[in-house]
């Protein structure tokens, strides 16, 4: 029993190296960002950078003025919408992936993962003609219904791994008191299910809320999301950088809440099953 | 006899996947045909035209060049660190660490772009200018062609390897803690139960990782697009900002769709090869 | 999945319908740069209407909308939008780098010269400078009104200069490189490593390629792309005039590059005009030139007391042709072949480019630079500048060839090209010869196809 404990030292040590470094890596340009949303334009740039100032909270006045507060609704009634999409689509897909066998479904299965392989730039333009043609171009159900070809099969994929891995006993004693396959799904399966839900839920949200390209050039000026916004912005005349900064920490805000409200439910969602 | 309920089931991701994904990629296959230059008012079908010029251009094979060595070294340094993370955090609860070093994952990349390339920025830059040059290394992260592709790559680390991280602890601390109690009675140290236990455990969530991963990888565009512009020169133009300046800037509609359509069939053989590998068996096993 | 379906199109319809019909017109538009642009009509977030704007949507029943992106990909916008002729905007940002060439010739605008008479009261033609115009007419044609616009020269610390000893600035790019030596060599003897002797833009696509351009001119004498220094697809296909970017193009882009890589910043090579004007502006950077418009961008919001007591003005160099380096280009604004309401869109950019809009553009932004001589002579600029800079200036537009570079179909492409080969010799990932040896296959190639020579 020696043995562990000789390595537990050294172990421990490590990881609390190891540890320290990731933790100043990632936190270093958070904290660098949210001072320069407090600083004035001038401050922002010097070298190095001051540490103590008096804070300025002009650039989140901004935010509030100029109307920038509707692209933070954009963003969340995307991500929301597509969130919903994915779920109503993907959870009866999964389901019935997760219960078929042999070619049939491993084909299927790789094809939906295959779909994401398709490079962005270059389904732009069919994007583009497509939701001309349906009449949705700068309208948000086109951007949540273009995110789709990034979270759905996502979705369908790590919700379908988690219901292989569960008893298939369930499903028959349901079908044996007579409930339906939709039934089944909806009253058995699904609230066993709630944490994995949930994750996927937060994984679908945060690439939706994150994504540029799509999201771009799909919007004009009714629709324009939060990462849409911050590139413009980046194009003015005056390159105000803690205008940017301030909208980047409050893009995190609305995606930390929905992050929170799930954290838990993440990683107990993933580790139930879905990832073995 | 009516469809099947599966039928059902599949019918409405099959349709919305086919909207949004088949109808363009045929519309691409479509493209790729045609010799389609903004420029001229003439379009029509050329054949293999855009796949042969493209394939004789020295762009391209640059271009692959750059995304290779970016795909390798950003998906090994994530690999490891996310793993690692994974390790550290797999035991110990440490709610609040977690949370936070899961926070890169709400910052869209293209936020995350505009904050490491002021940061590493060799005139005005905290990193850049001043730390950089305090530790005697006298190189601009941003303009010296080979910095410039680690710099994009700490990025891309920093803004991606959360999510790597999620989807590892998770399978880890789905791992049942017998397994490493008999281990122990067995006599095997840490690394012995790391290389016999933890990794082949591993296997099914290192390929959803590794997949999602380079998936991403080809997709990145904002992030590398507004720290280098692809530059210096072409050093770090991944096949992503090759294709876009091909389409939106040279107006080449035509070879821009050939590039797609090259691409999409790497995309497909590396899946079909990892798919093979990590997942096959395991579908067939629970048949 | 029927419920769903019907659920879907239900909320697509609830999202999609356009706010109710009026009896207004709306006249959409792209554009960059909010709170520049415009913003005495849109104010300075770009989001909210002043007066101005209103009393001209009352007084002509034009409702005008505006969607500002940033500047490279606002012009991706323009371009999905005129290939796939939607019709979403019907007034298009331009620029005379590129834009207003290549969709002129794909005929996505409409011509504007039988529209001139029609908005006068807003746009008098006759009362602006007429290089500018000139700058947007291809084949013979007017297909787009010039918004701010400018020409060359350079924006340099007058304080610095004189610590050196040099009293004047230098009037050719010889005695220019001269002077930028002993700058470079007095600054290194006083210990000062994040001053720089210049600032230009090295950044890969068409960034640097104006003041590229600008270079070439000047040191070859004539827009040194083609053969013969053809500059129109009639001229290329007459004399089956053949690429030189091997030839005389050369000896311009070497100086830009070399000048680039001795004098400017060391990540000038990924460098785009914001970095320009941040490190003019935050007292790092002696010279800003050809594109001197940057220099007053950092002077706008600079807080360095230095930079703001101690900026001058000075007349582009004149290169070894003795014609000065070009940086002359227009912010320009068309209307698409698509709107629906071709009048209702002229008036509408005849408004937002006419006198009146201009000088709202002198008295928010108040750069020395305007369209239209009566403004640069104006009270609210002649207050702010001085009387010779306000010279030189128009000088720069007097003595400016609006046609410097090729004005061909191809030539966005063109740009794109030049600046990465621009950008790979800075950073020395290739030599200047090869950098060019590449950039002149490729468009002997691109002209082929295009089907130049046959």
């Amino acid at each position: 029993m020696s043995a562990p404990r000789r390595y537990g030292r050294w172990l421990a040590l490590i990881r609390a190296g190891f540890l320290g470094v990731v933790f100043v890596f990632v936190v270093f340009p958070l904290v660098w960002l949210a001072l320069a949303s407090l600083k004035t334009r001038a401050a922002a740039l010097e070298v190095p950078p001051a540490l103590v100032f008096t804070p300025s909270f002009e650039a989140y006045e901004k935010i509030f003025a100029s109307g920038l507060v509707g692209a933070f609704a954009n963003s969340l009634t995307i991500a929301l919408t597509n969130v919903a999409l994915s779920l109503a689509i993907g959870l009866p897909a999964a389901y019935a992936l997760a219960r078929m066998r042999g070619a049939v479904q491993q084909n299927l299965s790789f094809w939906v993962l295959s779909i994401r392989l398709a490079p962005l730039f270059s389904i732009i333009l069919p994007l583009y003609v497509l939701f001309k043609a349906l009449g949705l171009l700068d309208t948000r159900i086109a951007v949540a219904m273009a995110h789709l070809t990034l979270t759905l099969p996502l979705a369908v994929w790590l919700l379908m791994t988690y219901f292989r891995a569960m008893p298939v006993d369930l499903d028959e004693a349901a079908m044996l008191d007579g409930a339906k396959r939709w039934q089944t799904l909806l009253l058995v399966i699904v609230p066993i299910s709630r944490p994995m839900i949930a994750s996927v839920a937060v994984i679908v949200f945060i690439f939706s809320w994150n994504e540029f390209l799509l999201a771009f050039f799909l919007t004009a000026r009714d629709a324009q999301t939060v990462p849409v916004v911050v590139a413009g912005l980046a194009g003015t005349m005056s390159f105000d950088w803690p205008l940017i900064a301030a909208i980047s920490i409050g893009s995190m805000v609305p995606a930390l809440i929905f992050v929170g409200f799930a954290q838990r439910h993440i990683v107990e969602g993933l580790a139930s099953g879905a990832v073995k | 006899m009516a469809l099947s309920w599966r039928f059902w089931f599949l019918a409405p991701m099959v349709m919305a996947l086919a909207t949004v994904v088949l109808f363009p990629t045929v519309y691409l296959f479509w493209m790729s045909t045609q010799h389609w230059l903004v420029t001229d008012p003439q379009r029509f079908f050329v054949g293999t035209d855009n796949f042969q010029r493209l394939l004789a251009g020295a762009d391209f094979w640059q271009a692959l060049r750059v995304t290779a060595a970016y795909l390798v070294l950003s998906t090994v340094i994530m690999l490891g660190l996310g793993l690692g993370m994974a390790l550290t955090f797999a035991r110990a609860g440490r709610g609040w660490m977690r949370a936070i070093v899961v926070m890169p994952l709400v910052i869209p990349p293209v936020v995350a772009g505009f904050t490491w390339r002021f940061l590493l920025n060799g005139e005005i830059g905290f990193l850049g200018a001043w730390l950089l040059p305090a530790i005697g290394l006298e190189l601009n992260p941003l303009a010296e062609p080979r910095a410039a592709l680690v710099s994009v790559v700490i990025a891309d680390v920093w803004s991606r390897t959360p999510f790597m991280f999620l989807i590892l602890l998770a399978a880890l601390q789905s791992i049942p803690r017998d397994f490493y109690e008999a281990a122990r009675m067995d006599g095997a140290n840490p690394f012995h139960e790391f290389f016999f236990i933890t990794l082949p455990l591993l296997k099914g969530a290192l390929f959803v990782a590794i997949l999602f991963r380079i998936v991403d990888a080809i997709n990145t565009f904002e992030l590398i697009y507004v720290m280098t512009r692809g530059g210096p020169g072409r050093a770090t133009q991944i096949l992503s900002i090759f294709g876009w300046r091909t389409a939106f800037q040279e107006l080449d509609f035509g070879q821009a769709a050939a590039l797609g359509v090259v691409l999409l069939f790497i995309c497909l053989a590396g899946a079909m090869l990892l798919f093979r590998r990590f997942v096959q068996r395991d579908l067939e096993a629970g048949a | 999945m029927k419920a769903s379906t019907r659920l879907l199109t239900a909320a697509a319809f609830a999202i999609a319908l356009p706010t109710a019909a009026s009896a207004q017109t709306e006249i959409n538009i792209v554009a960059f740069a909010p709170g520049f642009a415009w913003a005495d009509m849109f104010g300075p977030s770009g989001t909210d209407k002043t007066d101005k704007l209103r009393a001209f949507e009352e007084a002509t029943g034009i409702t005008v909308n505006i969607e500002f992106a940033d500047e490279e990909t606002a012009r991706q916008k323009v371009l999905l939008d005129l290939v796939n002729q939607t019709g979403t905007y019907d007034l298009v940002m331009l620029g005379s780098d590129g834009a207003v060439q290549t969709f002129s010739y794909a005929g996505y605008l409409e011509p504007l010269d039988d529209l001139l008479s029609t908005a006068t009261e807003y746009f008098d033609p006759e009362a602006v400078y007429p290089q500018f115009l000139e700058a947007n007419r291809v084949d013979g044609k007017l297909w787009a009104l010039p918004y701010y616009s400018f020409g060359a020269g350079v924006i340099y610390r007058k304080d610095i200069f004189e610590r050196y000893g040099i009293a004047e600035f230098p009037e050719t790019t010889e005695a220019l490189a001269g002077a930028l030596d002993t700058i470079k060599a007095g600054l290194e003897k006083d210990g000062i490593t994040d001053v720089y002797p210049l600032t230009m833009r090295g950044a890969p696509g068409e960034e640097p390629s104006l003041d590229l351009s600008g270079f070439v001119y000047a040191y070859a004498g004539y827009p040194a792309w083609f053969e013969g220094g053809a500059t129109t697809p009639e001229e290329i296909r007459a004399n089956d005039a053949r690429p030189i970017f091997t030839g005389e193009f050369r000896e311009g882009f070497e100086a830009f590059v070399e000048w680039s890589r001795e004098y400017g910043p060391p990540g000038i090579a990924t460098h785009t005009w914001v970095d320009m004007m941040n490190l003019y502006g935050a007292g790092q950077a002696v010279v800003l030139m050809p594109s001197a418009i940057n220099g007053f961008a950092a002077l706008g919001g600079t807080e360095n007391t230095d930079v703001a007591e101690h900026t001058a003005f000075a007349p582009s160099p004149a290169g070894p042709s003795g014609l000065p380096v070009q940086s002359f280009w227009t912010f320009s604004v068309g209307v698409s072949a698509f709107s629906d309401n071709k009048e209702a869109a002229y008036k509408t950019l005849a408004f937002l480019t006419g006198e009146q809009a201009m000088q709202g553009f002198a008295e928010t932004i108040g750069w020395p630079y305007s369209t239209f001589p009566a403004i640069t002579r104006g009270e609210v600029l002649g207050e702010k500048w001085p009387a010779e800079m306000l010279d030189q200036i128009e000088a720069s537009y007097e003595q400016a060839d609006p046609h410097y570079f090729p004005y061909i179909p191809e030539l966005n492409a063109f740009m794109e090209r030049i600046g990465t080969a621009a950008s790979e010799a800075i950073s020395g990932s290739k030599t200047v010869d090869e950098a060019l040896a590449e950039l002149q296959a490729w468009a002997e190639e691109r002209m082929e196809r295009a089907g130049y020579y046959e």
